[in-house]
């Protein structure tokens, strides 16, 4: 009887839990399909007519759009040469001797302290000098250094944990490191990569406060996003979880992949 | 030798380039910071240390490295407390590998939220007219809870939001390492009769404790980078009551007549105070985990 | 097919030395077996004939040809590693082949040098798997057809077998020796096992902190070490030792310790004058159940007995300390119950207390 009580305890306990993760992203994703007088109601409404209102603003709406074409610029280049720059550092870094390898990861690191506003208020005045405030150019180049580190920092790992004695293998077959590089680590080590990608992706996907500063008339969707709330009079919920719905999507289609980087990331190492 | 080539070529551009972008927005600070250049005016003067000696006499500066102190200490050791709580419930009520995984799904979507995104879903929540928490409040009674609008509440409130993203995601992490666990330890406590609480404070956490810190010191530093989340759901408000110093940062710099400077003089600062405090740190803990 | 010729080797990682002027000549076509304990240098020692490593000072030939500051891939030589190293991202086939792809090796031909290959090692059914879905031992097998089908001038083994299980090691290790035999290919071997040691080699070479302790035939090392070391390394059960005090007679020279009375043909040894303490080695394998009359017989109480099934571990204690023999005639003893046995005077070690070194003079 006890054991009983305690179970259904635990499990109220757990379905409560469920509660407090998902119920805030559900809650909006519904309201995204509700007319104004549907969610301005004192007692929440489940049932209701659903609308594409909401998202056919947001999609009509040309500083969106143009928000969702200098994301995908912004984030995809600055994440492709991120990780052109990257991964070969890491798997340069995963072969330094222990000293040096520890002093240069913990500078990578440290580049991580560094406030995003000390790096933004020298940018603006430097980039309004050379010319290329406001341009996506000037937003790339800063954000290489979150991309850049980012990926050297979740690489090595994934280099480290290829087997020595593989590439070793392959060297007595004639490769050159360059070759076991491309032909050997890399593969190997791809799926680890993928996740580290896949994470760089999220950080500067999800960054606001570099392109509010750097590229407020040329800004990404977050810019965007965050500049709704100003665009009547009456606060319009329904625009606002319409575009934050659509914010939200391409990060979480990774979420399995995050998932699976965690798994490998906490397995115990080389066997 | 040519694989010491190769390994130089490899590390070459992306340490160039990190270097040069560090070197060039930490000299620039710092030369701003003895300017006192302002984006309204092209001309300006060496000032030396003024910026400084102004900022130790500006209160809200000083407001803003407290609430900063505040935050960094409300998110590393809320979303940590989180997350051994419920990783150690979930370990030991949940016994299903499916139900499982689900789960950590589930906890790891908050984290992939943009931060925009989280405050928006929040503030949503947070509204005192029409928001679902509000509403859950005067069904028990409470009333209405200005969440944001208060000046005592408003910190807290933005917190529980940091928290409900990363104590959530480091849950999984937690769990994932629990899971990694020998059982033998956890087997030997059994034997000796431990209850399952004390196995967990006595043996598996004790284990699990480089990782901890680990997450800790990761917490600690993107606490640093919360601008997004307070700039959207509070502004800094009400009056400076959730003002970091990220955030008069950006007011001084940017929004209010573009003060460089200033700003800069800001930014040397936090970067000094974050260096001093983290290399500190992280010698100690190093010497403490070793 | 080559010989080896490493000169004056030297290896250190920054200050430390832990190789120090070592020599060694391989004769072509023998099987080399490097012996010692973990941390001796042996893998050391492999890695820079490899050319996975280093080399600090000295050279290294193999075939007449200086390899010292060749890249591996350049010296003709294939290795097996201990955790078989496969390629995970490619099968069986492409792993075995890409050294010949490598050397641009026409494709039919390596088809039938695969096939060739693959067909003495048992894997033919296996080519199109992936190495993660192999067995231990069907890994080590295409590691083993990965070097040798690039009919290198030496092979190199580093610890192949140290992975597997009992049954299995036996098994390769015999393999091993077969194909040895048919290719007649240098080969090198490193493990920590000296049964495995004994069993493969046609020349051991024992290392001790990165210099060779002593280099022979599996019988020389077992019945005429060199040092206290290498008798106290190999065999199993481990050679007792007791300190003797040396008194001459004449023609033979007589070891005593307490109740312990020994005596050997003074010829066979160094002079050693009356009195000075030695240490005698006596192998437990080379003692066995004698009468009260025989010749360096040993008296004491049986401990314990151990059956090994067609011989039998017997720990005696004689004056307090334990003293292990094997023997076939075990199932007669029981613990508590007085035993003599007695040992070959050819089969006794001595070694001198200061140097370790064995006292027999050479033969």
């Amino acid at each position: 009887m006890g054991r009983l009580i305690s179970r259904t305890l635990s499990r109220t306990l757990l379905a409560l839990l469920l509660l407090v993760a998902l119920a805030p992203i559900l809650w909006t994703i519904l309201s995204a399909f509700k007319k104004l007088r549907d969610i301005v109601t004192p007692v929440p409404k489940f049932v209701f007519t659903p609308t594409l209102e909401n998202f056919a603003t947001i999609l009509l709406n040309p500083s969106i759009r143009d928000g969702l074409y200098n994301s995908v610029v912004v984030v995809g280049v600055s994440v492709f040469v991120g990780a052109l720059l990257g991964v070969p550092a890491a798997f340069g870094l995963a072969r330094l001797p222990a000293r040096a390898k520890g002093e240069m990861q913990f500078f990578v690191l440290s580049l991580r302290f560094m406030p995003p506003v000390a790096i933004a208020i020298p940018f603006i005045v430097i980039y309004l000098d050379l010319g290329i405030y406001d341009t996506l150019l000037g937003l790339i180049l800063v954000y290489l250094v979150t991309t850049v580190s980012t990926v050297i920092w979740l690489s090595v790992p994934a280099f480290e944990r290829v087997p020595r004695e593989i590439e070793e293998a392959a060297a007595m077959e004639g490769c050159s490191l360059g070759e076991i590089f491309l032909r050997f680590s890399l593969p190997i080590a791809a799926p680890s990569l993928f996740g580290a990608l896949v994470f760089t992706f999220v950080l500067v996907w999800n960054e606001l406060l570099l392109a509010l500063t750097l590229a407020a008339e040329n800004g990404t969707l977050p810019v965007v996003a965050a500049s709704i709330t100003s665009l009547g009079k009456e606060v319009p919920w329904g625009v606002i979880n319409a575009a934050t719905v659509i914010l939200v999507l391409p990060p979480l289609v990774f979420i399995g992949l995050l998932m699976g980087f965690i798994n490998r990331m906490v397995a115990p190492g080389r066997k | 030798m040519q694989p010491r080539r190769f390994i130089f070529w490899t590390l070459a551009p992306a340490f160039g380039l990190l270097a040069a972008l560090a070197l060039i927005s930490i000299a620039g600070a710092l030369y701003f910071s003895v300017m006192d250049r302002s984006l309204r005016y092209p001309d300006y003067d060496f000032v030396g240390l003024y910026n400084f000696e102004r900022l130790f006499g500006d209160r809200r500066f000083l407001n803003a490295l407290k609430i900063s102190a505040l935050w960094e200490i409300i998110t590393v050791a809320g979303s940590l407390l989180v997350a051994v709580l419920l990783s150690v419930f979930l370990f030991e009520n949940t016994r299903s590998a499916t139900a499982r995984n689900l789960i950590c799904l589930a906890f790891l979507a908050p984290v992939l939220l943009p931060r925009v995104a989280a405050a928006f879903i929040w503030r949503f929540l947070y509204s005192p007219t029409l928001g679902l928490i509000n509403y859950v409040c005067e069904l028990v009674g409470l009333g209405q809870v200005e969440f944001l609008a208060s000046p005592s509440l408003a910190l807290f409130s933005v917190a529980a939001v940091d928290i409900w993203q990363w104590g959530l995601f480091f849950t999984v992490i937690l769990l994932k390492l629990l899971e990694t666990l020998p059982k033998e330890p956890i087997e030997a406590a059994q034997l000796d009769n431990a209850r399952t609480w004390e196995i967990h404070a006595y043996v598996t956490l004790p284990m699990l404790r480089a990782p901890i810190i680990s997450l800790a010191l990761v917490k600690a530093v993107e606490s640093l980078r919360s601008f997004d989340l307070i700039f959207v759901m509070t502004g800094g408000g009400p009056g400076t009551a959730t003002e970091t110093l990220d955030l008069y940062a950006y007011q001084m710099g940017i929004n209010l007549g573009g003060r460089v400077s200033y700003a800069s003089a800001m930014s040397i600062l936090l970067l000094l105070i974050t260096i001093v405090i983290f290399t500190l740190v992280w010698r100690g803990i190093r010497k403490w985990a070793a | 097919m080559a010989n080896i010729k490493c000169t004056n080797i030297r290896k250190s990682y920054g200050s430390v030395t832990v190789i120090e002027d070592l020599n060694l000549d391989i004769p072509d076509h023998e099987f080399v077996v490097f012996l010692g304990p973990s941390g001796c240098g042996k893998s050391t020692m492999l890695r820079m004939i490899a050319g996975l490593e280093e080399i600090s000072g000295g050279t290294v030939e193999i075939g007449e040809r200086d390899v010292t500051r060749l890249p591996p891939g350049a010296r003709g030589v294939a290795m097996v590693f201990q955790s078989y190293a496969l390629y995970p991202h490619m099968s069986v086939y492409d792993n075995i082949a890409f050294g010949l792809r490598r050397q641009k090796v026409a494709e039919t031909e390596i088809a039938a040098r695969v096939k060739q290959v693959s067909g003495l090692l048992g894997l033919e059914q296996l080519l199109e798997r992936k190495p993660r879905n192999l067995s231990g031992g069907q890994q080590q097998r295409v590691a083993m057809a990965r070097a040798m089908i690039k009919t290198p001038k030496l092979f190199l083994f580093d610890e192949p077998l140290s992975n597997l299980d009992a049954k299995l090691r036996e098994k390769l290790r015999t393999e091993i020796r077969r194909i040895h035999l048919d290719l007649k290919t240098t080969t090198i071997f490193v493990t920590h096992d000296q049964l495995e040691a004994m069993t493969i080699a046609d020349r051991i070479v024992l290392m001790k902190a990165g210099a060779i302790e002593q280099q022979g035939t599996p019988s020389e090392i077992f019945d005429r070490p060199a040092t206290r070391f290498v008798a106290d390394f190999i065999g199993s059960p481990a050679m007792n030792f007791r300190d003797c005090t040396v008194a001459n007679r004449g023609e033979v020279v007589e070891l005593s310790s307490g109740s312990l009375h020994l005596e050997v043909p003074a010829a066979d040894f160094e002079p050693l004058a009356d009195g000075t303490i030695v240490e005698v080695g006596l192998r437990p394998s080379k003692m066995d159940v004698a009468g009260d009359g025989a010749h360096n017989a040993i008296t004491g109480r049986v401990v314990l007995v151990e059956n090994m099934g067609s011989e039998g571990q017997v720990v005696v204690d004689v004056d307090g300390r334990d003293m292990s023999l094997v023997t076939k005639a075990f199932r007669s003893l029981s613990s508590g119950s007085p035993v003599t046995f007695a040992i070959d005077a050819d089969s006794i070690h001595l070694f001198s207390k200061r140097t370790g070194r064995s006292l027999r003079k050479a033969a």
